[in-house]
């Protein structure tokens, strides 16, 4: 065995010499062993397809119409999807190409919305995809096929959707899984409490804050626009008291009062 | 986890409408973080350190106008908007000024900028600007329009009278939300114009980009026809791929 690992270091070691100092012969030599098809593409194209046709690198303004929606999508069949994903990831590597050499160069690049454009419709391709997944496995399964997420108290004593991962041992087997609750204490630990009360003591004051806010937002914008429509106000504000708004005194406006 | 309400929502419907832009590049465009934690850490809560309030002008929040006016300094008095429910301006609408020198004068709304209530009427409500004044020349007088408020300045004009009216969005009986005026009980039709976006003035006008976009007919080609398959099994088959692998026994959670 021994002789074997250091006649496969040898020939290594020949091979990378011989490589360093004449490829071309190697490469036409052993061409069935190593050849690979990188391109899948019809033309082979090389790296110049990271970046946009010549013809648009001085354009200060390329447009293009919208992204795909969700509606356009459902009615295109897999292989469509499959192709459109595939178009739509280069166009975006193209993007963030372009973009990035506009800024190597201090260039402007052009419609940047564009990224932002493909982005959508491959999110909304992943969408479709999903649902077409969700609605077989529900047919074939009764369930989602989906991730299983749960509904947990984190360490911290929070709520939390934990994505369950796959293991390929029971978990009363996998200590390794278990010891970082043990490590770190249970949620009922007085560390976790003190922390919970002071994190409901921090929401209890944003909160109060952001009703307090609402509430002198509304009196000024009555003592500003008297007459203005109530169900409008009440509909932007659910939470604020009017009623209770327009008795203050803030609410007033600068005139004397009738009675 | 606490969730930042004052970045969202803030540009009106009908701007990132007219904008042509997805939404989501109108809110990265105008916005400031200047700091966010990391996200997907446990230790790090959702925070991050941004402007809170903008003010929002005549300048669209994608321009670098708009960022000028924004600037991370620059700090400006709280402006008060009405609410005002269900917006009912659009572009294109004939309304009589109820306000200013031209009060009773009627025109066309050129502009709407519904994050202020505001409506632009085209060559009214005008006042004189000098631009390009310099030593050696006198600059151009221009005249430029000044945004009046939807709630007082400007009254829609009732299309059989051709007078100022109230109005009430009311359902046709095919089901359709449109626009009543109370003088006569006329339809006030939506206008055309308020299709128009900055890249066309209207849907079927838009001339197609030959190299980058989808052609309608394509676009709109129905190839789904379903079948019992995950998109995966879909693809494989399509590819020639066959996969008797069974998997092993896995465990989640």
């Amino acid at each position: 065995m021994n002789t074997a690992v250091v006649s496969n270091i040898l020939k290594y070691t020949v091979n990378r010499c011989l490589r360093a100092q004449n490829v071309i012969k190697i490469a036409a030599a052993s061409a069935p062993v190593f050849k690979r098809d990188v391109h899948t593409t019809k033309p082979n194209n090389d790296l110049m397809e990271f970046f946009d046709v010549k013809k648009n690198w001085g354009e200060t303004n390329i447009r293009v119409g919208r992204g795909w929606r969700l509606d356009e999508l459902r009615i295109k069949s897999n292989s469509d999807l499959h192709k459109l994903w595939y178009v739509l990831l280069k166009e975006r590597n193209m993007l963030y190409t372009m973009e990035h050499e506009c800024k190597r160069q201090t260039r402007l690049f052009p419609n940047p919305e564009r990224i932002d454009k493909v982005q959508e419709s491959m999110d909304n391709i992943e969408t479709v995809i999903r649902e077409r997944n969700v609605a077989y496995y529900k047919l074939e399964t009764g369930e989602t096929g989906e991730r299983p997420v749960e509904d947990v108290v984190n360490l911290f004593g929070l709520p939390e959707k934990y994505e369950k991962k796959e293991h390929f041992i029971p978990k009363f087997m996998n200590t390794r899984w278990v010891k970082s609750y043990y490590e770190h204490g249970f949620v009922n630990s007085a560390a976790v409490k003190k922390f919970m009360r002071l994190y409901k003591e921090k929401q209890y004051n944003v909160e109060r804050k952001a009703r307090n806010r609402d509430f002198n937002h509304v009196q000024h914008l009555l003592k500003r626009f008297p007459n203005m429509d109530m169900e409008a106000l009440k509909a932007e504000y659910p939470d604020v008291d009017i009623e209770k708004a327009k008795r203050t005194k803030k609410a007033r406006g600068h005139f004397m009062p009738k009675y | 986890m606490r969730i930042y309400g004052f970045l969202g929502k803030k540009v009106g419907d009908l701007t990132v409408k007219y904008s042509n832009f997805p939404e989501s590049y109108v809110k990265r465009s105008y916005e400031q973080v200047y700091w966010k934690n990391p996200s997907n850490y446990p230790q790090y809560p959702k925070a991050q350190i941004a402007r809170k309030q903008y003010r929002f002008t005549t300048n669209r929040p994608w321009t670098g106008q708009f960022r000028l006016q924004n600037d991370r300094n620059m700090h400006r008095k709280k402006v008060f908007v009405e609410p005002v429910g269900e917006w009912s301006f659009f572009k294109g609408d004939r309304v009589e000024i109820m306000v200013g020198k031209d009060k009773g004068k009627q025109g066309i709304i050129s502009q709407v900028i519904q994050e202020r209530n505001w409506v632009i009427v085209e060559g009214l409500n005008t006042h004189l600007r000098v631009v390009g004044k310099d030593k050696k020349f006198p600059g151009i007088t221009i005249q430029s329009e000044a945004p009046l408020l939807v709630t007082t300045d400007v009254k829609l004009v009732d299309p059989e009278t051709l007078k100022p009216t109230e109005f009430q969005w009311r359902y046709t009986e095919e089901g359709d939300k449109v626009r009543v005026s109370m003088a006569s009980s006329r339809i006030i039709p939506i206008p055309k114009s308020s299709e128009e976006t900055m890249d066309f003035k209207s849907k079927e006008l838009y001339i197609e980009n030959v190299e980058k976009d989808t052609t309608a007919d394509a676009a709109v080609k129905v190839t789904f026809a379903p079948k019992l398959k995950t998109f995966e099994m879909d693809i494989m088959e399509e590819m020639g791929i066959k996969e008797d692998r069974v998997p092993a026994k896995s465990y989640w959670y």
